[in-house]
C-alpha cells in the first residue's frame, strides 16, 4: 500500500472468525475506526497479504476488523500493520479505461495506474448548501422509462426486480444508450454479481464507440469490481471505492458523471453477512441493525453539487419478489426514479418487464415534464389500472360479461401493455431485432394516439417490440402479408 | 402480514362471486326446463302452420296475400334484435349482436333506411354505445314471453307492411336447435313468402300430393292463416331466445363457478404459503436474536 506512516504501529492477530478478525495493539497505538490494517508476511512458507478495515473497538487495545480479502490461512499471532488511514483508491483521469478491485489495485493486467491522487473511500457527503437544486429530465430513449419513470439528470434511479427479470440487461442497455451518447465520464461498479458479466461488459465497452467519434466507451469509463467470489468485506466496500472515483470526477473536473451500480442489494447482503460475525444482533428478516445507516452513508454521497453532477443508475435485487423486504425497501427511499420489474410481465414475454403501475418517478409531475407528458402518462396508468382490476372478473366470468366501456379499456390496455415492450440495443443478438431509440416526444404522441383509440384496429401482436406507433402499423401489414 | 391480508380480501371476494354464480346456475336450470317445454310446444304449432301455408300457396297459385308478396323495391327495412335483459349469460348477447351488426353493415352499404328495434336491456345498452339510433326499445320480454305481447308487435308489423311503410322485417335472435346447440340467427319474417318456401320446402313436397278441399274458400283461409303464421313465427323467435338465454346462462355460470373454485384453490394455497413463510420468518428472527445474545 502506498500510504505509510513514519513510525509503523503494529499489532497481533488474536482471533479469526470467518471473514472478520480481531487484532491487539498497544493502548496508545489503537487504530481509528475505518483504518486499514495490513497483514503482509510469509506464513508457513507462502507470502500472505490481506487488508482489513477496523469496525469496532473492543476495549483493551483490541479492535475487530472486516477483511477485504480472503482470510484463508490467516493465523493468530500474525503481525498487523496499521496504515493510519482508511483504504484509499487512486483517482484521476489515469483511472479511465482501467479495471480495479476494492483496494484500488488494477486487475486488468495493464500495469500500474498513473493516478493524480489517492482518496480514502470513506468520505463525508457534500454539505447541504452545496447541493444542486436543478431538476431536469434525462432522456433514455426507452419508451416505458421516459413516459412513466423519467430519469432525473444528476439524480438516482433504481432498477428493482427479482431473480432473472433482466435488471442487468436493462442496466447494460442504459450504459449502451447513455454512456455512448454521453460526453462525460462513467464509473461502473460491480457489486457481488457474476464475474462473467463484468468481463462481458468490459469487452463490450472496448468495442462500443462514443457517438460518432473513434474513441471507445472504455476510454471514458473506469470499472470497479467486487464480485460474488470475493469475501463479504470486499463486496461491502467496493461500491464506496467506485463512488470515490466518481466523486473525484464530479468535484475536480466538474463534468456530469455517470455511476452505475450492479447490484446495491449485494452491498446490504454483504453487510448482513459480516454483521453477525461482528457481534451485532440481527434485526428484521435477519438483516443487520445498521442497514439504514450503512445504505444512507453510501447513498447520500451519490448526489449532485454546484460543481458537478453524478447521475446514478442502480440495480436492486428483490429477494423472493417481495418488495417489502427491508433491503430493497430501504434502498427505495433514496431514489428519484423507481423502476420495478414484475415477474408476471416477464412471463408474458414482454421485455423490459417494467411494471407500469408500481414504478414511479419524482419528476413525473406537470411542473417538470409538462402537462401533456403528465396527462398521457396518467391516462396510460389509469387504463392499465382498470384492466388489472377487471382481471379477476375476466378470469371468473369471461370477457363477455364486461360493459362496453370496460371492454374498450381491456382492448386498449392489452395493446398498451404490449407497446411498452421495446427491442434493446444489447439484446440485438438474441432477438434479431435492431434496438430502437425512441425520442420522448414520439413516445408521448404514440401513447396518446393509442389511448385515443386511433390504433384499435391493429392486432395485439403488432404492438410487440416496436419503436414508434407507425412501426406497429408496419408490423401489422407484414403479419398480414405473411399470414 | 400485509401480503396475507390482501390475499384474504381477494379470497373473500372470489367466494362471494362463486356464491352468486352457483345460485344463478341453479336458477337458470329451473327456468330452462320450463322455457324449453314452451318452446318445443310452440315449435310443433309453428311447423304445422308453415306446412299449411306452403300447401296453400302451392295448391292455389292464383291467390295471394299482401304479406306473401315482396315489395318491388326495399326502401325501408326493420331489424328486430332480441337480446336479454340480464347479463351473466356468457356469449349470448355478444353472439346475437354480432349477427345484428352484420345486417346493420349490410344495409348501410345500400341506400336503404333501417329502423332498429331492440328487445332486452343488454342489446339496447350495446347499440346505444356504438351510436345507433334505436326506434323502439322493449324491456318487458322476460324469460316467459306472453303471446299477447308478441301479438301486439306482430299486428303493428303487419299493418305497416300492408300499408307499405316497411318493406322487410328481419329478426336477429338466438335460435334454439337442441339443448346442446344454439346459434345466432338472422331470419327474414316479412315478406313471409321467402319463409314459407325455405322453411318447409321438403315438407311441402311431401304434402303437395294431398288434395285439400277449401271451405268456404282458399282465399278466406289464406286471409286468416297467413297473419297467424307470421305471428307464430315471431312468437317462436322470442321463445327460442328465452330458452337459449337460460341455456347460455347455465353453461356460463357453470364455467364461472368452476373458474372461481380454481381461483379459490390457488388463492388459499398462496395464503397458506404466505402465512407459513411469515411464521417461519418470525421464528428464525427470534431464534437468531436469542443466538446473538448468547
Amino acid at each position: 500500500m502506498a500510504t505509510t506512516t513514519t513510525e509503523q504501529k503494529t499489532g497481533r492477530i488474536t482471533q479469526v472468525i470467518g471473514s472478520t478478525f480481531d487484532a491487539e495493539f498497544a493502548e496508545e497505538n489503537l487504530p481509528e475506526i475505518y483504518n486499514a490494517l495490513i497483514v503482509d508476511q510469509d506464513i508457513k512458507g507462502t507470502s500472505f497479504k490481506v487488508t482489513g478495515e477496523v469496525q469496532q473497538h473492543l476495549g483493551g487495545g483490541r479492535v475487530r476488523c472486516v477483511a477485504l480479502g480472503s482470510t484463508d490461512g490467516l493465523i493468530r499471532g500474525a503481525e498487523v500493520i496499521d496504515t493510519g488511514s482508511p483504504v484509499s483508491v487512486p483517482v484521476g483521469k489515469g483511472t479511465l479505461g482501467r479495471v480495479f478491485n476494492v483496494l484500488g489495485d488494477a486487475i486488468d493486467g495493464r500495469g500500474p495506474v498513473e493516478h493524480e491522487d489517492r482518496w480514502p473511500i470513506h468520505r463525508h457527503p457534500p454539505k447541504l448548501e452545496n447541493l444542486s437544486s436543478k431538476t431536469e429530465l434525462f432522456e433514455t430513449g426507452i419508451k416505458v422509462v421516459d413516459l412513466l419513470t423519467p430519469f432525473v439528470r444528476g439524480g438516482k434511479a433504481g432498477l428493482f426486480g427479482g431473480a432473472g427479470l433482466g435488471k442487468t440487461v436493462i442496466l447494460t442497455e442504459l450504459i449502451a444508450r447513455i454512456a455512448s451518447a454521453h460526453g462525460g465520464f462513467s464509473v461502473f461498479s460491480g457489486v457481488g454479481e457474476r464475474t462473467r458479466e463484468g468481463n462481458d461488459l468490459w469487452l463490450e465497452m472496448q468495442e462500443t464507440k462514443i457517438g460518432q467519434t473513434d474513441r471507445s466507451v472504455i476510454e471514458q469509463t473506469c470499472m470497479v469490481f467486487g464480485q460474488m467470489n470475493e469475501p463479504p468485506g470486499a463486496r461491502l466496500r467496493v461500491a464506496l471505492a467506485a463512488l470515490t472515483m466518481a466523486e473525484w470526477f464530479r468535484d475536480t473536473t466538474g463534468t456530469d458523471t455517470l455511476l452505475f451500480v450492479d447490484n446495491i442489494f449485494r452491498f446490504s447482503q454483504a453487510g448482513s453477512e459480516v454483521s453477525a460475525l461482528l457481534g451485532r444482533m440481527p434485526s428484521a428478516v435477519g438483516y443487520q441493525p445498521t442497514l439504514g445507516t450503512e445504505l444512507g452513508e453510501l447513498q447520500e454521497r451519490i448526489t449532485s453539487t454546484d460543481s458537478g453532477a453524478i447521475t446514478s443508475v442502480q440495480a436492486v435485487y428483490v429477494p423472493a419478489d417481495d418488495p417489502t423486504d427491508p433491503a430493497p425497501a430501504t434502498a427505495f427511499s433514496h431514489l428519484d426514479a423507481f423502476i420495478y420489474l414484475e415477474r408476471r410481465i416477464a412471463e408474458k414475454g414482454i421485455y423490459p418487464a417494467i411494471d407500469p403501475l408500481a414504478s414511479s418517478s419524482r419528476i413525473l409531475d406537470p411542473q417538470y415534464v409538462g402537462d401533456k407528458h403528465y396527462a398521457v402518462a396518467r391516462r396510460v396508468q389509469q387504463t392499465l389500472q382498470r384492466y388489472r382490476e377487471l382481471q379477476d372478473i375476466i378470469a371468473i366470468l369471461g370477457v363477455d360479461e364486461l360493459s362496453e366501456e370496460d371492454k374498450m379499456v381491456v382492448h386498449r390496455a392489452r395493446r398498451i401493455e404490449r407497446f411498452l415492450s421495446q427491442p434493446f440495443l444489447v439484446a440485438e443478438v438474441f432477438t434479431g431485432k435492431a434496438g430502437k431509440i425512441t425520442p420522448i416526444a414520439e413516445t408521448i404522441r404514440s401513447f396518446e394516439e393509442i389511448c385515443d383509440g386511433k390504433w384499435d384496429h391493429l392486432p395485439e401482436a403488432a404492438f410487440m417490440y416496436v419503436g414508434v406507433i407507425e412501426e406497429a402499423e408496419e408490423q401489422a401489414k407484414q403479419m398480414e402479408a405473411n399470414a | 402480514m400485509a401480503k396475507a391480508r390482501a390475499i384474504i380480501k381477494r379470497l373473500k371476494a372470489v367466494k362471494n362471486i362463486r356464491k352468486i354464480t352457483r345460485t344463478m346456475e341453479l336458477i337458470a336450470t329451473g327456468r330452462f326446463k320450463r322455457a324449453m317445454d314452451r318452446a318445443t310446444e310452440a315449435a310443433e304449432y309453428t311447423r304445422k302452420i308453415n306446412e299449411i301455408v306452403a300447401d296453400l300457396s302451392q295448391a292455389n297459385l292464383t291467390l295471394s296475400h299482401p304479406l306473401l308478396q315482396a315489395h318491388d323495391q326495399e326502401h325501408k327495412s326493420v331489424l328486430l334484435v332480441v337480446t336479454s335483459n340480464r347479463g351473466l349469460c356468457g356469449g349470448y348477447n355478444a353472439g346475437v349482436l354480432r349477427r345484428a351488426q352484420q345486417r346493420i353493415r349490410e344495409v348501410a352499404e345500400t341506400d336503404q333506411s333501417l329502423s332498429l328495434e331492440v328487445a332486452g336491456k343488454r342489446g339496447i345498452k350495446y347499440l346505444t354505445f356504438t351510436g345507433q339510433d334505436i326506434a323502439h326499445k322493449y324491456t318487458h320480454f322476460e324469460d316467459k314471453p306472453a303471446f299477447d305481447e308478441v301479438d301486439e308487435l306482430a299486428s303493428r308489423y303487419i299493418a305497416d307492411y300492408v300499408a307499405g311503410h316497411i318493406d322487410r322485417l328481419d329478426v336477429a335472435y338466438m335460435r334454439f336447435e337442441s339443448s346442446s346447440r344454439q346459434e345466432p340467427a338472422l331470419e327474414t319474417l316479412l315478406p313471409i313468402g321467402q319463409l314459407a318456401d325455405k322453411g318447409s320446402g321438403d315438407e311441402a313436397e311431401a304434402a303437395g300430393s294431398v288434395d285439400y278441399e277449401f271451405l268456404p274458400s282458399a282465399g278466406e283461409i289464406l286471409e286468416e292463416i297467413v297473419p297467424a303464421a307470421f305471428k307464430a313465427r315471431l312468437f317462436k323467435c322470442f321463445l327460442d331466445a328465452a330458452v337459449s338465454e337460460q341455456i347460455f346462462r347455465m353453461v356460463a355460470m357453470k364455467g364461472a363457478t368452476e373458474n372461481a373454485d380454481e381461483m379459490i384453490g390457488s388463492l388459499s394455497q398462496q395464503y397458506n404459503r404466505a402465512r407459513q413463510a411469515q411464521i417461519t420468518g418470525e421464528l428464525a428472527e427470534i431464534i437468531g436474536g436469542v443466538a446473538a445474545l448468547e
